[in-house]
């Protein structure tokens, strides 16, 4: 029987047989600095054995790939691991939940999983986890489109230059504890514009062409047909940078998530500067020093950003429903979404009923209890946080300062609670105006 | 060079005594300016020559060197270009010369003459110069002194008390000359000389070209022939549209759905847009589920067009639908019917056929 879609074919296989050959290069380095670096067990066996054993595995794992069919063949994306899978991660608030744990993890755990070795494997283990998945036609649908490949790039790349951000940060920080000079000052590496600099930027010029061109051979464009007014791609996806834009527009107004939270987002990052008094940490890496500077950025970038972008790129579908990530993308999947108002939670609350008319004051009353909650939220918590958590905030920063302040801290925090209110509540608008195009 | 690759320290040293060399030579050297040259300003780059060719550079770090300490001389004689000689003279450690030239130069008040007879737009300039370069209040003798000491070898700094103001005696006149020459031109002459100043020029050609690409953006807007379909068209007679379904035949022409379903109990038409009330994408009308689903975001619509799920927060609009004199189904897209607004229930946003 002829399968339309093959979870394995014979050029997956070479890829795949590729993909594990250069994971095994890399273990295979580490393994001489694993011989070199690590030392012995207690009982004279070198470290390195493991990493040398691990090594050959994924060798003959490769060769496995490189000689048999695609009948038979037996490394597959286990059903035990992917069904489940696909039945809990198509759920956007248990994707949320556990990329703020991760986020708190990050942080948490930063003095373990710094350490070379800990890196390591976890690189191992999503490799792994990336090549087994890869073996499923669905997943190869969403990873192997040309859109998709800088994001899967990206992932890599954050995940790298979060861990150097804190490797060098975690040192630092045990530096200042026991006392010693900085790292930046131990090992000054400054250098000569010329050559040094400029000769390194001509590098770098050289490769990423190189790169780029090389992308551009290897990948086709992702053309589709000619654009239509009256027909929309099914999914209609944003370039895949804006992709956290487009998931804050299925929670929000479009003026406010299109254009007022993008406008707070520039010139809230603009406005840091000014409001930041902390005079440490400058010019080398520290986290205890910037602590609450850190993980407020870190947040904003890595859930509210970066995880949005994989939440839409990979687990949203035809019609913008959520889909797991080894799901066939069904256009028919139905999924419950009947949003309500607050005003309406609150009428049939309290057994009157909506108000009903569009003159100004009946409007009003029928939205007055999201227009108290919305003026609470801005302008009564602030004055809160300042004489209570953020109080020493507050007594360095003076009145104004702390209050543009604390109003950027309040319009990130809305994004998550709005989601998680629509999630829980299936609540769809705080303030809904729509006679005015007023929403929130 | 001995050392083939000199430290930032080593640069730093070099710099410093190549700039006190240069210090001392360009010192002694400003002293006599009082030479007359009224061909003031053109002065090249030969001063700055001068030092350098005292102390031939061997090393791209001595060539900086001396560029960057020669910047300041260059930059006083470019004002006073009779510096250039005794500059050079200097350099080569000859008193004898220096006196020579103060001599040939007279009285030091001299520089200040020329300066009413230079181009009025440089006369502010001029008597700057010429005050900087005098030397208030030093003697011949003093200046004789101060050249001896710096053939012995040592670096002397010549005191020279430079006025904070420009001499007034000097300026007042050459400012007041200025003026009664302005006066003096015909209007005409001075309004000609401001219209087509580079300045004016510049800005008035940009002007127009920005102007004119203006106009040609309000012609592009205003096109000769309209492509687009009409606002008014017929859909064909009522009979077309079955009881309890959603037609999507003129969506790709038109925009538009048509619906033949039960409104508060009366059978009835009604158009609705394909514009989704969220960001404007077109949803797609999914029998199955017996609604509207817009891939963009998520957004749903039930039958009638109003909105239950997703972020849109208005239900779909209704256009125009009215049966033409013929027994035709008449849309007109050029009015729009709000539910939120209340405008449903206008005869002109359906048809009744029950």
């Amino acid at each position: 029987m002829l399968n339309a879609h093959p979870d394995l074919t014979a050029s997956v296989l070479i890829g795949l047989g590729w993909y594990y050959l250069l994971m095994f290069l890399m273990n295979l380095a580490w393994t001489v600095r694993s011989y070199r670096d690590d030392g012995e067990y207690s009982n004279g066996i070198p470290r390195a054995a493991v990493w040398a054993v691990y090594s050959s595995i994924l060798m003959m794992v490769s060769a496995y790939h490189f000689t048999y069919p695609p009948e038979g063949f037996l490394i597959s994306m286990p059903s035990w691991f992917r069904d489940p899978f696909d039945r809990y991660f198509s759920n956007p608030v248990l994707f949320f939940v556990l990329s703020i744990l991760g986020y708190w993890a990050m942080i948490a755990l930063r003095e373990w999983w710094t350490k070379p070795r800990v890196a390591w494997v976890l690189l191992n283990i999503s490799l792994l986890f990336m090549g087994l998945s890869l073996t499923d036609y669905d997943f190869r649908q969403i990873v192997g489109k040309p859109d998709n490949v800088p994001i899967v790039a990206m992932l890599f790349i954050v995940a790298f230059c979060t861990w150097i951000y804190f490797s060098r940060a975690v040192d630092n920080d045990r530096r200042i504890a026991e006392g010693r000079p900085l790292f930046e000052q131990e090992n000054n590496e400054k250098v000569l514009v010329w050559p040094d600099l400029v000769y390194t930027e001509l590098i770098c010029m050289v490769v990423l062409t190189a790169v780029l061109i090389f992308w551009g051979i290897a990948l086709k464009a992702p053309l589709e047909e000619p654009g239509s007014s009256v027909k929309t791609p099914n999914p209609s996806k944003a370039p895949w940078y804006f992709l956290g834009l487009q998931e804050m527009l299925v929670y929000f107004d479009p003026w406010l998530a299109g254009v007022v939270l993008p406008s707070i987002i520039l010139g809230g990052l603009m406005a840091v500067p000014y409001i930041d008094f902390n005079k440490r940490g400058n010019g080398y890496y520290s986290f205890k020093e910037r602590a609450f500077a850190v993980s407020t950025f870190l947040f904003g970038f890595l859930p509210l950003w970066v995880a949005l972008i994989v939440l839409g790129t990979f687990l949203r579908g035809p019609n913008w429903n959520f889909f797991g990530i080894y799901e066939y993308w069904d256009v028919h999947k139905v999924e419950a979404a009947n949003n309500v108002n607050l005003s309406e939670f609150f009428w049939d609350g309290l057994g009157t009923g909506v108000p009903k008319g569009t003159t100004l004051d009946r409007i009003l009353l029928r939205e007055f209890p999201g227009i108290l909650l919305i003026i609470g939220y801005f302008a009564v918590l602030p004055p809160i946080m300042g004489v209570t958590i953020l109080r020493t905030y507050f007594a360095r920063m003076g009145v104004l300062r702390f209050l543009v302040f604390s109003n950027l801290i309040l319009w990130m925090a809305i994004l998550p609670i709005k989601m998680l209110l629509r999630w829980a509540f299936s609540l769809k608008y705080i303030v809904g105006i729509p006679e005015w195009f007023f929403n929130i | 060079m001995s050392d083939p690759k000199p430290s930032p320290n080593d640069i730093m040293a070099k710099i410093r005594a190549q700039k006190a060399a240069v210090a001392t030579a360009a010192g002694a050297g400003s002293e006599p300016t009082a030479e007359p040259k009224p061909e003031a300003s053109a002065a090249p780059a030969a001063p700055a020559a001068a030092p350098a060719a005292a102390t031939p550079p061997r090393s791209p770090a001595d060539i900086m060197a001396s560029i960057r300490s020669a910047a300041k001389p260059a930059a006083e004689s470019s004002a006073k270009p009779a510096a250039a000689k005794p500059a050079a003279a200097a350099a080569a450690g000859s008193p004898a010369s220096i006196l020579a030239s103060i001599r040939s130069a007279g009285k030091p008040a001299a520089a200040a003459t020329p300066a009413p007879a230079a181009a009025s737009s440089a006369a502010p300039a001029a008597p700057v110069a010429a005050a900087a370069a005098v030397p208030v209040g030093l003697s011949p003798a003093e200046m004789i002194k101060a050249a001896r000491n710096a053939e012995a070898g040592a670096p002397v700094a010549p005191k020279v008390v430079l006025p904070t103001k420009p001499l007034p005696g000097k300026a007042a006149p050459a400012a007041a000359k200025a003026a009664e020459e302005v006066s003096r031109r015909s209007v005409v002459g001075s309004v000609v000389a401001t219209l087509f100043s580079p300045l004016v020029v510049a800005w008035g050609s940009f002007t127009a070209a920005a102007a004119a690409s203006g106009l040609a953006l309000a012609r592009f807007m205003m096109p000769n022939v309209l492509v687009e379909p009409p606002t008014k068209f017929k859909i064909g007679p009522p009979t077309d549209y079955a009881p309890g379904t959603v037609s999507t035949k003129w969506q790709a022409q038109f925009n538009i759905w048509v619906v033949n379903s039960d409104v508060d109990g009366v059978r009835s038409i009604y158009a609705l847009s394909t514009v989704c009330t969220h960001l404007g994408c077109t949803p797609n009308w999914l029998e199955g589920e017996q609604k509207f689903k817009c891939p963009c975001h998520g957004s749903g619509f039930y039958k009638s067009g109003i909105n239950f799920e997703g972020p849109a927060p208005r239900p779909l609009e209704r256009v125009g639908l009215r049966l033409a004199e013929d027994g035709m189904l008449e849309v007109d897209k050029s009015v729009k019917f709000q539910r939120e607004l209340g405008q449903w229930t206008n005869a002109s946003s359906f048809v009744s056929t029950g």
